[in-house]
């Protein structure tokens, strides 16, 4: 008779064997996910780990939703270059009246949108006049100087707006406003929707690509329009057969994606993991100074933070050098609220850098002389390089006696929290990259109309510089409007509402074939021109 | 029997109730602002409130669970704040993906889990024995995450074998959507080579999300296994010349099984449940990464939406599983 364990030899071999079956029969995989094509052509494949759940242009924007956008839209302008120029697009040229309020865009005469028709003035109106109704996504940035009753087709190819009141930023925004097709738009409306639930993931653009494919959340893919009224940058041979856009959520996977070969772009990896990229064979890292201001801000409104002098005295006491360590050396420190790349920007004075004896100066003016007291630094949950900083204020305080207690919240918390001074943290970590290189931008982020937005955790609440920022925005003259802006660096500065850090260098990683990426700072995070790009 | 069974119909109601009261209170104590974040980050207030009107923020907490519940007995779960469709509408969507993992997984799970646990118990304390053993431990004791990062590394990286994440190569057409589920679909439309590209898309999330099911069915199997061999009918039997494999695959397997197919119908409420973490490492498009994303932007009739729907499915799964014990064995039904 056979004992048990004979009868297992004999089930050892048959179950192992069931079970590399098992596992096995996954493992005999075809190689298609190695070069995406569409015949003789290249589909490039961009990834990140950001959705686009609704790419309609006048609803919602971010990085990666913008990214889609500009691929799918057009504007009267677009941004190119570094540092950033507004170019003409579908406007081939403009004028504006001596007094700033009146502007005139000549359109080009051969656009059209994906389904043949022509892109003229009454695409415009509607589409800024719909963006204004809808009061979502590019909304905030022109509504309180336009009316939709004064934008005016004039002719086909002529569009005049009228602001209501001079604004120098005007120009600026105009790239982020995209034109649709109204007769899809109406066409498809649901009710009063505008539109909306049809360009959730529908297309009615005029742009390089048109939709093939679309799961916002995990791939997005585009193929070329051949015959796109702007033409091609690149050579014919050279034109991708389209673009996709793989949202790959984690940054491991996403690495893996790319040294597989799965993926010819990235983006949103961490410092390590780019200066690991970068020794690999076959693939290149951008590096290029980026346009986002990392700040640590503090409550001005609440806690031992809402006074000057112990915000002076953290200023003083940090230790800066640990940002560029944290970032492997890809970041520049801020010498002004103002990032190097912003029109009107100001190296300030005598700017706050580790000195302990004038930190321990401003400490001594204050209620909290000797130190012994706790506060929190708040970052957002799963952000490495912001928990790392977080530790580095902690040892930098450490001089003052001041004890850190670093604490992770997910971005949603940590958004609502700081929407009020009495539930806002004292010490935030953000990023904020503004939407465009105007001044105004950035200077709004510190009046006091902006306090509770997750750029002004700070709660900033100054007077003198509230008026200071609505002077600087009608003015029309460029040089007085550079030195009202000076000034404002200069009085956000003496107001020290942050502990002013550094400028994230900004990365791409590619494989080293892929060609025509252009790094323009004003576009936001990881968004990159997906227009230009081929391998 | 029917009495209990409607006593355990209507517990289950009881049960879905509080689920329902508790998912909404969950959501709407966070101290976070769903109109706001779907407004944008530039947003002015009135834009906020724009989207809060839109979609009934605006209204008092019990108008909006008044509303939530109505909707609720009309089987629609409201709108989505982030992409604007309806709840319900996404759930559909992204459904199937989750249950072909869930499907794979538990598949997978009976087939590694059962022989281990045989193998384990037939070479009790024995070098395989011990390797079954740890695996069973480590099955439970390794976070899901890390076993995947790990996985992939291998299995993508190392050795090229198996794609990262996704559900299918970018460049392939995935088959006409039938029952939603990329391989069955693939099958029924006779396209192999989707079938076999998707397959490879999938066994390694589903090989990480049946970890935890694999060692608990391993335990179970195992230990039942080790009480039936040891049992005097099994004894008689060898000694009245059964041969090894009749012993164990028509005695001892046949008793120890009643255990482990209970714990496989339990596992499968507890692996729909752990299929966030999963979906999200592999990027896979089903409930678990929509309620991810959606918690992330603090949009949570989603998330709610999702957690009575796994719910649901675990009480369903659980009260199958009473009602095959009760039957099977009637002593049950006084409990």
């Amino acid at each position: 008779m056979p004992t048990s364990c004979e009868m297992g030899s004999g089930m050892k071999r048959r179950d192992i064997l069931m079970a590399a079956g098992a596992v096995g029969a996954g493992m005999v995989v075809p190689d298609a996910w190695a070069f995406e094509r569409v015949g003789d052509r290249r589909m490039l494949v961009f990834s990140g780990g950001q959705p686009v759940p609704v790419l309609d242009p006048h609803v919602r924007y971010d990085w990666s939703t913008r990214m889609m956008q500009q691929s799918v839209y057009d504007a009267l302008a677009k941004y190119v270059g570094n540092p950033a120029k507004v170019i003409p697009w579908l406007a081939e040229r403009w004028e504006t009246s001596a007094d700033g309020l009146v502007w005139t865009f000549h359109l080009v005469g051969n656009a059209k949108f994906h389904n043949g028709d022509p892109v003229d003035a009454e695409a415009v109106r509607f589409s800024y006049e719909r963006a204004i109704k809808l009061n979502k996504g590019v909304a905030w940035m022109l509504k309180a100087y336009l009316d939709p009753a004064n934008i005016v087709a004039v002719d086909a190819r002529t569009v005049r707006i009228t602001l209501s009141q001079p604004y120098g930023a005007f120009l600026s925004f105009i790239p982020l406003w995209y034109i649709v097709n109204p007769k899809q738009v109406t066409a498809n409306a649901v009710g009063d929707d505008y539109g909306q639930k049809f360009l959730t993931d529908g297309d009615a653009g005029s742009g390089p690509f048109r939709i093939k494919r679309w799961d916002g959340q995990a791939v997005m893919a585009l193929d070329a329009v051949a015959d796109y009224w702007k033409g091609w940058p690149m050579a014919d041979a050279d034109r991708p057969a389209g673009v996709i856009y793989r949202v790959v959520r984690e940054p491991a996977p996403r690495k893996a994606a790319l040294q597989r070969g799965e993926v010819d772009m990235v983006t949103e990896m961490t410092p390590d993991d780019y200066d690991q990229l970068a020794k690999m064979p076959g693939i290149v890292v951008t590096d290029d100074v980026g346009m986002t201001p990392f700040t640590i801000q503090m409550n001005t409104q609440k806690g031992p933070t809402a006074d000057l002098n112990f915000r002076k005295a953290l200023a003083y006491a940090f230790d800066y050098d640990a940002l560029i360590q944290i970032e492997n050396g890809a970041a520049v420190l801020m010498d002004s609220p103002f990032p190097n790349a912003m029109t009107g920007h100001v190296a300030i004075k005598d700017f706050p850098r580790r000195n302990l004896d004038k930190a321990r100066e401003y400490l001594a003016k204050t209620p909290y002389a000797k130190g012994g007291i706790e506060l929190d630094y708040t970052y957002v949950a799963g952000l490495e390089v912001e928990r790392r900083i977080g530790l580095a204020l902690l040892e930098s305080l450490q001089a003052l006696n001041i004890k850190i207690n670093v604490v992770a919240q997910p971005w949603p918390t940590l958004v609502g929290r700081g929407a009020k001074p009495e539930t806002a943290s004292d010490l935030v970590a953000v990023y904020v990259t503004p939407v465009s290189p105007d001044p105004d931008v950035l200077a709004a982020q510190y009046a006091s109309t902006a306090a509770g937005q997750f750029w002004a955790m700070h709660q900033l609440n100054d007077k003198q510089l509230d008026e200071m920022v609505a002077a600087a925005r009608l003015e029309n003259d460029p040089a007085k409007r550079l030195a009202a802006y000076a000034a404002i660096q200069q009085r956000i500065v003496d107001l020290q509402p942050c502990i002013f850090g550094m400028l994230e260098n900004r990365k791409w990683a590619m494989k080293s074939y892929v060609k025509g990426f252009e790094y323009c700072p004003v576009r936001l995070t990881g968004e990159a021109d997906l227009y230009a790009v081929h391998a | 029997m029917l009495r209990w069974v409607a006593a355990r119909l209507a517990l289950l109601g009881l049960m879905l109730g509080g689920l329902v009261v508790i998912t909404f209170v969950v959501s709407n104590i966070t101290p976070s602002d769903p109109a706001a974040l779907a407004a944008g980050p530039d947003a002015t207030r009135d834009m906020i409130e724009t989207v809060r009107r839109e979609y009934g923020l605006d209204r008092p907490l019990p108008e909006q669970f008044l509303r939530y519940v109505t909707d609720l007995a009309q089987f629609r779960m409201g709108r989505a704040v982030q992409t604007g469709n309806q709840v319900s509408d996404d759930l559909a969507r992204y459904f199937p993906a989750t249950m072909e993992l869930v499907l794979l997984a538990t598949m997978l799970s009976v087939l590694l889990g059962v022989p281990l646990g045989i193998l384990g118990a037939v070479r009790r304390n024995q070098g395989l024995d011990h390797a079954v053993r740890i695996l069973a431990v480590s099955g439970v004791a390794l976070p899901a995450f890390w076993a995947a990062l790990l996985l992939q590394l291998v299995f993508s990286v190392y050795l090229g074998w198996l794609p990262t994440s996704g559900q299918l190569s970018v460049a392939t057409a995935p088959p006409v959507p039938i029952s939603g589920m990329i391989l069955l679909d693939a099958l029924i439309a006779g396209e192999l080579g989707v079938f076999r590209e998707a397959w490879s898309y999938a066994v390694l999330p589903a090989f990480v999300l049946a970890l935890p099911s694999i060692a608990a069915i391993v335990r179970v199997c195992r230990a039942e296994m080790i009480e039936v061999l040891g049992a005097d009918h099994v004894t008689a039997a060898r000694a009245h010349g059964v041969s090894g494999g009749r012993v164990v695959f028509w005695l001892a397997l046949k008793n120890a099984m009643l255990p482990t197919l209970a714990m496989i119908g339990l596992r499968l409420g507890w692996t729909l449940g752990s299929s966030f973490l999963v979906e999200t490492v592999f990027d896979w498009p089903g409930i678990g990464l929509y309620a991810v994303s959606s918690a992330i932007a603090s949009d949570f009739k989603p998330v709610m939406g999702v957690t009575l729907c796994i719910g649901v499915t675990f009480m369903l799964s659980n009260l199958l599983i009473d009602l095959a014990y009760g039957w099977l064995d009637p002593r049950t039904r006084s409990a």
